[in-house]
């Protein structure tokens, strides 16, 4: 028994200096915007329209969806010129069968239906957020992507 | 069977893979020595009014209220549930009146028998000289900073050894205090439901009547635990205490913290782990909406803002340049041909041996039957649902930090390093983990929250993005096993030899010694690559577990032999064993026909000091395998809470799914190429199997774990089940890269 403790306390002093001091060097470049409370830049006067009101609903969609020409798929595909397009058209992204087989075009109606309640319009679509239950925020996020992809 | 030999090469890691547990031998410890330190923990865990601490590990109130401090964090496995069960179960108290506290990131509540636990086991120690032993122990102990939540050792370690000690302690202290008072044989006493009874006087009182008095008492030398037939508490289904905060959305996870004037950070690092951040372009950021502070720390890039939508937004507009650095350029195929080669230089004699016992060379030419396979698995990420976060505040000599770590007081020893501010002015603030699963027994986030803090000077809550979650995790390491098995004329194994990658721990992962192979050779060498390794739930198990029971299922076909049956002759003459695989295959009807195109597969993989065997079912008939049910026979040696056993059980077959269809982590020019769950999925609900669990309580003296037991067994038990569907043998996972067509 002596002898094992006399073999572990080695073994422990290797683990201690194995978790030892990291260091902790200051930042290479700090770059002090403002200081808190300070004022805020100011943000870009809000439009009225119905596309300005679609571009800030559209911030419920950007965690999943990009929507700039060429832009990546992220967990969503991306979005740029939707409409018109059969579903399960963008490139490399890996849809639900229940969606490719669909045989649905998104015209606007069509996609006002889905995002309405996707898994309600697509049984099996892997679309898990969505369900926009008010009507204006869903003509008004559809306005927005439209503009864009006609920009 | 000799005992293994085994080398061993402690790292810290390695340490907490092993999984070492917190606050064991304290009480013990104390109850050993002269006096009590309740008087130094008080003002640590009994501050409120009329409470009154017994001993480190129980405080009672003037309410009654009995409150058990438990050393370990709470991740979903319910263990402040079954620690307090196992406190309470000592002390007679009345469970409606048990409250559970969190013990603080504090030395005092580290432990010797971690150290006891972790470094020798099988230690039978004479009585006499167990105080000498656990002290040595605890010193060392404490000075490894160990608090650590981990290697399903909570209730086999801390549990066993000090909850249940510290409560039969307790309860001893306070019979004799009303003993004393009462002025009757402490024998004429008992005790139930958090009263002191004497019958022959009736006299009762609460334990709080007689907490003072009790905290007075000297500690009982070796308190006496009750045996199984006296529990009440201990093997009950005890609904876990958490269970409500966490339905109606009141728990505080560590990503919860919350102070006046607190901002945020977004973090993004080098791709390339250990390249640096050379330069960064801020034009557009620095003009965003809520930007306070823009910062190139090195090795990664912070932005400081009002909230962290916008802190998000300006860094993903920052252009970074990085070092080169050695990772560069590395691929997946690459290093696995890095494997391979070193595999073949390796050849028949080289490597480290763990294990060796006969003579396999011999053994292996004169199997009548050889059989020879290699499997392959990928890195995988710990994709915790909390994402990785920490919260610090440095100010005027003095820093806080908020977070959910498997490691409290190495996160507070980490803060007080990186701030360089003496430990006793940093304050560590632990809150729930919303998931651990070994991810969170790492410091990364603890320095570069400080980090962060330190530059700011103002309160800074730093939360990862999924992306950085999954892109710079510490990973399961990927990794190659070659096997050669040979069988005599009877179809009996007689040789086992491999050879693999890496070993992380525990250190038996890749050994069989339970089954009754005479000539065993096991071999692993060192691949380095520059990917951080971290534990990842059963750690190496979880990649021998599908090596190993995936041969044993090729050595059993090659003999013409059942897979189940095989198994039972390798495991002859080890009882507790067989009966954990006949109960699996019992559970599952293994004789019984299943349609065309479904199959069953059986493995059995013993680790973490519980025994197991699952069987898993599978319909291969359509696309891709769909695991239909999953029956689980364990042997913990005693399951204290059989509610959250089960529940440890069917996560791990969930967290095992996942891993075995889907999980794979890989390299592209020295970088994760998955980011997020599109690319990491995770099982869906609809997925899931149906989970059989049945317990076996085969030893209530030697308790095993039950957080990580349940996984090894499972990909091998759907890949083995995948073959006798379809004859199509995987030998790599994850099954998605599998062509099933």
């Amino acid at each position: 028994m002596r002898a094992m403790l006399r073999a572990s306390a080695p073994i422990l002093v290797i683990a201690l200096a194995a978790c030892g001091t990291d260091p902790a060097p200051e930042p290479t470049e700090q770059i002090v915007v403002r200081e808190p409370g300070a004022a805020a830049v100011p943000a870009v006067e809000t439009e009225d329209s119905l596309i300005a009101i679609g571009k800030a609903a559209f911030n419920t969609c950007i965690a999943c969806h990009g929507i700039e020409k060429g832009g990546a798929n992220k967990v969503g595909p991306n979005l740029y010129g939707i409409i018109g397009q059969a579903a399960g058209a963008a490139q490399g992204f890996g849809y639900s069968e229940a969606l490719t087989s669909s045989g649905i075009t998104w015209t606007k109606e069509e996609l006002d239906r889905y995002i309405a309640n996707p898994a309600a319009k697509v049984p099996g679509t892997t679309m898990m957020a969505g369900a926009i239950t008010d009507a204006g925020r869903r003509e008004a996020i559809i306005a927005y992507i439209d503009e864009v992809s006609a920009n | 069977m000799a005992e293994a030999k085994k080398k061993k090469s402690w790292t810290r890691r390695a340490f907490i893979g092993a999984g070492v547990a917190a606050g064991g031998a304290l009480v013990v410890g104390i109850a050993v020595r002269p006096g009590n330190p309740t008087d130094r923990l008080s003002p640590l865990v009994a501050k409120g009014e009329g409470e009154k601490l017994i001993n480190a590990w129980v405080k009672i109130d003037a309410d009654n209220i009995v409150t058990a401090i438990v050393p370990h964090v709470e991740m979903g496995q319910g263990i402040f549930t079954s620690l307090a069960q196992m406190l309470a179960d000592e002390l007679d108290a009345d469970w409606s009146k048990v409250r559970i506290l969190e013990a603080p990131a504090d030395a005092k509540y580290s432990s010797s028998h971690i150290g006891r636990e972790f470094l020798a086991p099988n230690l039978e120690v004479p009585e006499i000289l167990e105080p000498t032993v656990s002290g040595s122990f605890l010193s060392l102990a404490t000075a490894m900073t160990l608090q650590i939540t981990g290697g399903s050792y909570s209730i086999r370690g801390t549990g066993q050894r000090a909850m249940r000690t510290a409560g039969a302690a307790a309860r001893e202290m306070l019979v004799a205090a009303a003993a004393s008072e009462w002025n009757v044989p402490v024998g004429e006493l008992r005790t139930e439901n958090s009263m002191i009874l004497h019958d022959k006087s009736s006299k009762s009182a609460t334990f709080a009547s007689f907490a003072a008095a009790a905290a007075e008492q000297s500690l009982p030398a070796k308190p006496k635990l009750k045996s199984p037939k006296d529990y009440k508490l201990m093997g009950k289904a005890i609904a876990r205490t958490d269970i409500p905060e966490k339905s109606n959305g009141s728990a505080i996870f560590g990503i919860d913290a919350d102070l006046p004037g607190m901002k945020y950070a977004a973090v993004k690092a080098a791709p390339v782990v250990g390249a640096t951040v050379e330069a960064i372009d801020a034009a557009a950021a620095k003009t965003m909406p809520g930007v306070l502070q823009i910062l190139n720390m090195g090795d990664f890039v912070a932005v400081v803002a009002d909230g962290y939508w916008q802190a998000e937004q300006a860094l993903a507009t920052i252009q970074a340049t990085y070092s080169k650095t050695e990772g560069d350029g590395l691929d997946q195929d690459a290093l696995f041909t890095r494997y391979a080669t070193m595999l073949d230089e390796a050849g028949d004699t080289d490597g480290d041996v763990e294990t060796e016992e006969g003579d396999v060379g011999e053994a292996f030419a004169s199997a009548a039957t050889k059989v020879e396979a290699e499997y392959k698995v990928p890195f995988l990420a710990h994709a915790t649902m909390e994402p990785m976060n920490c919260t610090a505040w440095v100010r005027d000599g003095k820093c806080d930090v908020w977070s959910g770590t498997q490691s409290p007081l190495m996160a507070r020893k980490t803060a007080a390093e990186t701030t360089g501010i003496d430990i006793d002015n940093v304050a560590y603030h632990n809150a729930y983990l919303g998931g651990g699963f070994g991810r969170r027994s790492e410091m990364d986030v603890i320095i570069m929250s400080t980090r962060i803090a330190m530059a700011t000077k103002y309160p800074v809550k730093m939360i990862w993005s999924r992306e950085e979650d999954t892109m710079q995790d510490h990973y399961r390491p990927s990794a190659t096993s070659r096997f050669q098995g040979g069988l005599d004329k009877d179809g009996k194994a007689v040789s086992w030899s491999n050879i693999h990658t890496h070993l992380f721990d525990p250190q038996e992962a890749p050994t069989v010694p339970y089954y009754n192979i005479a000539n065993h050779k096991i071999r692993k060498i060192d691949v380095p690559t520059h990917l951080r390794f971290g534990p990842w739930r059963s750690v190496d198990h979880s990649q021998h577990g599908y090596f190993i029971e995936s041969f044993v299922d090729e050595m059993a076909h090659a003999a013409g032999k059942d897979g189940y049956a095989f198994r039972r002759e390798l495991l002859a003459g080890s009882p507790r064993h067989l009966k954990v695989l006949d109960t699996a295959a019992k559970m599952s009807g293994w004789d019984k026909p299943l349609p065309e195109g479904h199959g069953r597969g059986i493995a059995f993989v013993p680790s973490f000091g519980t025994i197991v065997a699952e069987v898993a079912e599978v319909d291969m008939t359509g696309k891709k395998p769909k695991v239909t049910t999953v029956y689980v026979a364990a042997d913990p040696g005693f399951a204290v809470n059989p509610d959250g056993f089960a529940a440890q059980m069917e996560s791990s077959v969930a967290y095992g799914l996942t891993a075995a269809l889907y999980g794979e982590i890989s390299v592209k020019d020295g970088a994760v190429q998955q980011s997020n769950f599109h690319d990491y999925p995770i099982l869906r609900i609809n997925e899931m199997p149906d989970v059989v669990v049945e317990i076996i309580n085969g030893d209530h003296k030697r308790l095993g774990g039950a957080g990580e037991p349940g996984l090894p067994p499972l990909a091998p038990a759907v890949t083995n089940a995948i073959f006798a569907a379809t004859g199509n043998r995987v030998r790599e996972l994850p099954l998605s890269k599998v062509n099933f067509a």
